[in-house]
C-alpha cells in the first residue's frame, strides 16, 4: 500500500536542544497512525514540523509523493493536509457556525470573497454538513467561547476538517476530556478513517486510546524514534516497555 | 477590540436604527440650515463629516482588524494635498480630483501597508505613527508644496453643472452622500467572506494560516481600503476650506480620529460618524469660550477610556437592542 | 592627508561629542519608556509630555529663586510623585481589562493631550530659556567643548550606570525583574505588585523629567517640545527591543551618533526619515528588536 505521508530523517534544533533527532516513518492512506511517547519526547515538535508551523533543520516531509518540507501552513492546506491543536485554538468571540464558515471558505478557492456570504454556496453547504456530522445543531449560533470543553474539542476537529483535507493531523484530540467524551471522540476518529477514508496522524497521551484505534504506532523517546509497528508489536517491544510503559504503569 | 463583533445575524436592527437616525438627522439639519440661510454651521457640519470619514477608516482597522493606526492622517493629508494640487494646477473638476486622490492613496496605502503590516500590536501602532510623522515633516519642509504654509487659494470644485463646492448646502449634501456611500460600502464589505476574515484575524490571527489563508494579504488589503477611505475624505477638505496645510498630516489629526472612534464606539462603524460630529461640535462650542479646547477633549477622552471603553454607540446599541427585541417578543405574544 | 585629519578633528569629533550629549538624554528617555513597557506592558504615549514637564519644572523652580542644581535634584522627585499618582489614579483603572495594550496606550495618549494644554495654560505657548549653570569650554585634544555638554554627558552617563545597577544588581531590581517575568508568581510570593507597578511607572517618568531638565539649557522650553523627542525615544526602544535596557542604551547611543554624523552630509530635514528607515529595516530583520524583554535579560 502507498504511504500518503513519508517522513525522512527529520530533525530540528532549538539552540542546543535537538528536539527531533533523525525521525523517519510512513503513514498509510486511509489508516490511523499514532505517535506516542513520554512528555518531552518531541511529539509536538514533530507535529509542528510536519504541519509547516516550524521549518526542520534537516530531513524531508513527503506528502502524496510531493516534497512539502518547510511549506507554510496555509499552503499545507492547499496540498491537502490539515491539523488540529492541542490547546483549543478557535475564534472564541465568534459563533460555532461562523468558526466553521471561516474554515469552509477555503472550498471556494478564493472566489466570492467580496460577494455576500450567501453566495458561497459550497462553503455554506459544508458548514451545514459539519454541524450535523459533529452533533452541534443546538449550538450553531452559540459563541465558541461559551461551549463546554468537550464541545470545543469537537468543534476544533470539525474546523480542521472543513476544507476536506485528505490527511488530518490531530494534536492530542482528547486532551482534558472526560471519560465519556473520550470514548465518543474515539468512535468519531475511527469513523473518520473508516467511513470518510481520511488518513489520520495523531499525537496522543492516552495510550489506551492509541492502542484501541491505531493501525500503526510510532514510539518516540528523547527526540528519537524508539520503535514502530502495530499496537501489538509495540506493546510487546522490550525497549518500549522499559522507556514508556515501565514508567507509565 | 471589544466583543461587539457578536454574530451580525442579531446585530443589525439597533445599529441600523442609529444609521438612519444619523443620516436622516443630517438631512433634516441641512433642510433647517437651508431655510434659515445659515453658512457657518453647514460648513462646520461638512467638516465633521469629512473627519468622520477619516474616523471611519480608523475604525475599520482598529475595530475590525484589531490594528491601532496612530498615523491615519498621513492618507487623509495626502488625499487633501493631491486634491488641492489637481484643483489648482490642473482642472477644477470634483470627479477628477477625487479619482486622482483615490489612486494616490491606494498606492500610498500599499507601500505604507507593506512597511507597517509586518509589525504586530503596539509595534504597528508606533510604526504607523512614525510613518505619518516622517512624511508630514518632509511635506513641512518641501518648498514646492508650500512648506509650512501649505497650499492656499484652492478654487472651488465643479461637481455638477451649476453646483460647485462653494455652495454650502450643495457641498454638504455631496459630502453627506459620499460619506453615506463609504459607510454603506464598508458595511457591505464587512458582511462578505473578506470582512468576516478580518474579524477572524482580530479574534485569533494565529489560526488563520491553518485554515488555508495568509492573514497578511487580508490585512494589507484592509489597510489599503482604509487608506482609500481616509484619502477620499481628505480630498474633500480643500474643497471645503480652500487650503491645505501640513497640519492635516500631523499627529493631532490622527489622534483626533482615534478619539472620535473611541468616543463614538469602536467597531460600530456608525459610531465614528457620531464621534466626529460630537467632538467637532464640542470643539466649536468650547472653542468659543477658550482657546484651550484640547484639555476638554483630552479629559473627555480619558473619562471615556476608563468608564465607557465601548463608546457611545457601543454602550447605547445593546440597550436599544434589548428594547427592540423585548418589543418584538411582546408584540408577538399579544397576537 | 592633513586636511582629512583636520576634518576628523575639527568637524567630525565635535559633532560626535554633541551627539553623545544628546544621546545620553535620549537614552534616559528611552530607559523610562522601556522599563515601563517591560514591567507594565504599557506604551506611555505621554512620555514626551512628562519630558516637557521636567523642563518646565526646572523653569518654575528656578523662577522661584532656586539654583539650577536644586531644580535638577527636586524635579525628578516631583515627577516621580506625578508618575505615581498617574499610575494609581488612571492606569490602574484600565490595567486589568482584556484590551490592556490598547486601552493603556489610549489612556496615556489622552493624558498627554491634557498635560500639554495644562503647560500652555500655565506657562504660555512661547519658548522659554533656561540659563546653563556652567559656562565656558574645556580644551581637550586641541578642541573646545562646551562645559555644560560635558556635564550633561557625565551626569547622564552616571545615571545610566545607576539605573543599570539598580535594575540588575539590587534586590529592588530583582523584585521588578521577577514581576516582569511572571506577575502572578511574584504576587503569590508576596510582592506588593500594584505598588511595584506604580513605583516603576514613577521611576520611568522621573527619568523623562531628568532628561527634560538636563536638556533645558541646550534647547528652548516650549509645550510641544516632547513630541519630536519622544519619536526618537520610541525609535530607540523599538530598535533596541521593547523592554530591553541593554537595547535602549545601545540603540540610543548608536542612533544619536548616526543622526549627528549624518547631519554633516544631509539636510537635517532628512534626519527623521533616516532614523525611521533604520527602524523599519531593523524590524524587518528582527521583528522583536535587537534584545528581548526585561524579565529575560
Amino acid at each position: 500500500m502507498e504511504p500518503i505521508l513519508s517522513i525522512h530523517g527529520l530533525s530540528v534544533r532549538f539552540g542546543a536542544l535537538l528536539a527531533v533527532n533523525d525521525v523517519s516513518f510512513d503513514a498509510l492512506a486511509g489508516k490511523i497512525t499514532a505517535v506516542i511517547g513520554p512528555n518531552g519526547a518531541g511529539k509536538s515538535s514533530l507535529f509542528n514540523l510536519i504541519s509547516g508551523a516550524v521549518t526542520p533543520t534537516r530531513g524531508r516531509v513527503m506528502f502524496e509523493n510531493k516534497d512539502v518540507t518547510g511549506t507554510s501552513p496555509d499552503h499545507m492546506l492547499k496540498v491537502g493536509l490539515s491539523r488540529s491543536f492541542q490547546i483549543t485554538n478557535l475564534f472564541f468571540e465568534l459563533t460555532v457556525q461562523e468558526n466553521l464558515r471561516l474554515a469552509a471558505q477555503f472550498l471556494e478557492q478564493g472566489h466570492g470573497l467580496f460577494r455576500p456570504l450567501a453566495a458561497s454556496t459550497r462553503a455554506n453547504a459544508r458548514v451545514d454538513e459539519l454541524i450535523v456530522q459533529f452533533g452541534l445543531q443546538d449550538k450553531a449560533s452559540e459563541l465558541a467561547g461559551y461551549l463546554s470543553h468537550g464541545e470545543q474539542r469537537r468543534l476544533e476537529i470539525a474546523v480542521s476538517l472543513a476544507a476536506r483535507p485528505r490527511m488530518l493531523l490531530l494534536d492530542e484530540p482528547t486532551q482534558g476530556m472526560s471519560h465519556a467524551d473520550t470514548k465518543e471522540t474515539e468512535i468519531m476518529i475511527r469513523g473518520l478513517a473508516s467511513e470518510h477514508g481520511l488518513s489520520i496522524l495523531l499525537v496522543e497521551h492516552d495510550v489506551d486510546l492509541v492502542m484501541n484505534i491505531s493501525d500503526h504506532v510510532v514510539v518516540m523517546h528523547q527526540g528519537k524514534k524508539l520503535a514502530e509497528g502495530t499496537p501489538a508489536q509495540v506493546r510487546s517491544n522490550a525497549s518500549v516497555q522499559a522507556a514508556y510503559f515501565g514508567e507509565h504503569g | 477590540m471589544h466583543d461587539q463583533a457578536k454574530p451580525s445575524a442579531q446585530a443589525p436592527s439597533a445599529s441600523r436604527y442609529f444609521t438612519w437616525l444619523f443620516f436622516l438627522g443630517a438631512l433634516v439639519f441641512a433642510l433647517g440650515a437651508g431655510l434659515v440661510g445659515d453658512v457657518f454651521f453647514l460648513r462646520l457640519a461638512t467638516e465633521a463629516l469629512i473627519f468622520g470619514g477619516l474616523a471611519l477608516s480608523v475604525d475599520l482597522l482598529l475595530g475590525r482588524v484589531g490594528l491601532l493606526p496612530l498615523g491615519q492622517a498621513l492618507f487623509f493629508g495626502l488625499g487633501a494635498y493631491v486634491s488641492a494640487l489637481v484643483l489648482k494646477e490642473w482642472h477644477n473638476s470634483f470627479w477628477l480630483s477625487v479619482t486622482v486622490s483615490l489612486v494616490a492613496s491606494a498606492l500610498a496605502g500599499l507601500v505604507g501597508g507593506i512597511v507597517a503590516i509586518r509589525a504586530k500590536g503596539v509595534y504597528f501602532a508606533l510604526i504607523s505613527f512614525g510613518l505619518a510623522q516622517v512624511v508630514s515633516k518632509v511635506v513641512f519642509n518641501t518648498r514646492d508644496l508650500g512648506a509650512s504654509d501649505g497650499i492656499i487659494g484652492v478654487p472651488g470644485a465643479a461637481i455638477f453643472p451649476g453646483l460647485t463646492s462653494a455652495d454650502p448646502i450643495g457641498f454638504f449634501l455631496v459630502t453627506l452622500a459620499t460619506i453615506f456611500g463609504l459607510y454603506c460600502g464598508l458595511t457591505y464589505l464587512m458582511e462578505t467572506p473578506f470582512g468576516r476574515q478580518l474579524s477572524a484575524i482580530r479574534t485569533n490571527e494565529h489560526r488563520i494560516p491553518f485554515l488555508g489563508f495568509d492573514p497578511w494579504r487580508y490585512k494589507l488589503l484592509a489597510f489599503v481600503v482604509a487608506a482609500c477611505i481616509a484619502g477620499l475624505s481628505g480630498a474633500l477638505y480643500p474643497m471645503l476650506r480652500g487650503f491645505v496645510s501640513p497640519e492635516l498630516m500631523f499627529f493631532q489629526v490622527s489622534g483626533n480620529a482615534v478619539i472620535n472612534v473611541i468616543v463614538g464606539g469602536t467597531g460600530t462603524l456608525i459610531g465614528s460618524l457620531y464621534g466626529s460630529t460630537l467632538l467637532t461640535g464640542l470643539k466649536s462650542v468650547v472653542g468659543s469660550f477658550t482657546a484651550h479646547h484640547q484639555i476638554v477633549i483630552g479629559l473627555l477622552f480619558v473619562v471615556v477610556v476608563i468608564v465607557f471603553p465601548r463608546g457611545l454607540i457601543g454602550y447605547l446599541s445593546p440597550l436599544l437592542q434589548r428594547r427592540l427585541s423585548f418589543r418584538h417578543a411582546t408584540g408577538r405574544g399579544g397576537q | 592627508m592633513s586636511s582629512a585629519l583636520d576634518w576628523l578633528q575639527f568637524v567630525l569629533a565635535p559633532q560626535m561629542v554633541n551627539g553623545l550629549s544628546i544621546g545620553v538624554a535620549v537614552v534616559l528617555m528611552a530607559l523610562g519608556l522601556t522599563i515601563i513597557f517591560g514591567l507594565l506592558d504599557v506604551i506611555n504615549m505621554a512620555h514626551g509630555e512628562f519630558y516637557a514637564i521636567g523642563a518646565y519644572g526646572a523653569v518654575a523652580l528656578i523662577g522661584l529663586g532656586m539654583s539650577f542644581w536644586w531644580a535638577l535634584a527636586l524635579t525628578p522627585l516631583l515627577m516621580a510623585v506625578l508618575g505615581y499618582v498617574t499610575e494609581r489614579g488612571l492606569i490602574q483603572r484600565v490595567f486589568h481589562s482584556k484590551d490592556r495594550h490598547t486601552l493603556t496606550l489610549l489612556l496615556t495618549f489622552g493624558v498627554g493631550i491634557v498635560l500639554e494644554d495644562v503647560l500652555k495654560i500655565v506657562f504660555g505657548a512661547n519658548p522659554l530659556r533656561v540659563e546653563a549653570p556652567i559656562t565656558g569650554a574645556t580644551e581637550l585634544v586641541g578642541l573646545f567643548f562646551p562645559n555644560y555638554r560635558l556635564f550633561v554627558m557625565a551626569v547622564g552617563g552616571l545615571l545610566i550606570v545607576a539605573v543599570w545597577v539598580l535594575v540588575f544588581r539590587t534586590s529592588l531590581g530583582a523584585i521588578v525583574r521577577a514581576a516582569a517575568f511572571d506577575r502572578y508568581m511574584s504576587a503569590s510570593l508576596g510582592v506588593p505588585i500594584s505598588r511595584v507597578y506604580a513605583a516603576t511607572f514613577a521611576f520611568g517618568v522621573a527619568l523623562a523629567g531628568i532628561s527634560g531638565v538636563l536638556l533645558a539649557p541646550i534647547y528652548s522650553v516650549f509645550p510641544t517640545m516632547g513630541r519630536d523627542f519622544v519619536l526618537i525615544a520610541f525609535s530607540v526602544v523599538i530598535i533596541g527591543g521593547m523592554g530591553s535596557i541593554k537595547g535602549a542604551v545601545l540603540a540610543g547611543l548608536l542612533l544619536t551618533q548616526v543622526q549627528s554624523i549624518s547631519s554633516l552630509f544631509i539636510s537635517p530635514v532628512w534626519n527623521d526619515p533616516l532614523l525611521f528607515g533604520i527602524m523599519v529595516l531593523v524590524l524587518m530583520w528582527r521583528p522583536q528588536g535587537l534584545y528581548g524583554k526585561l524579565g529575560n535579560a
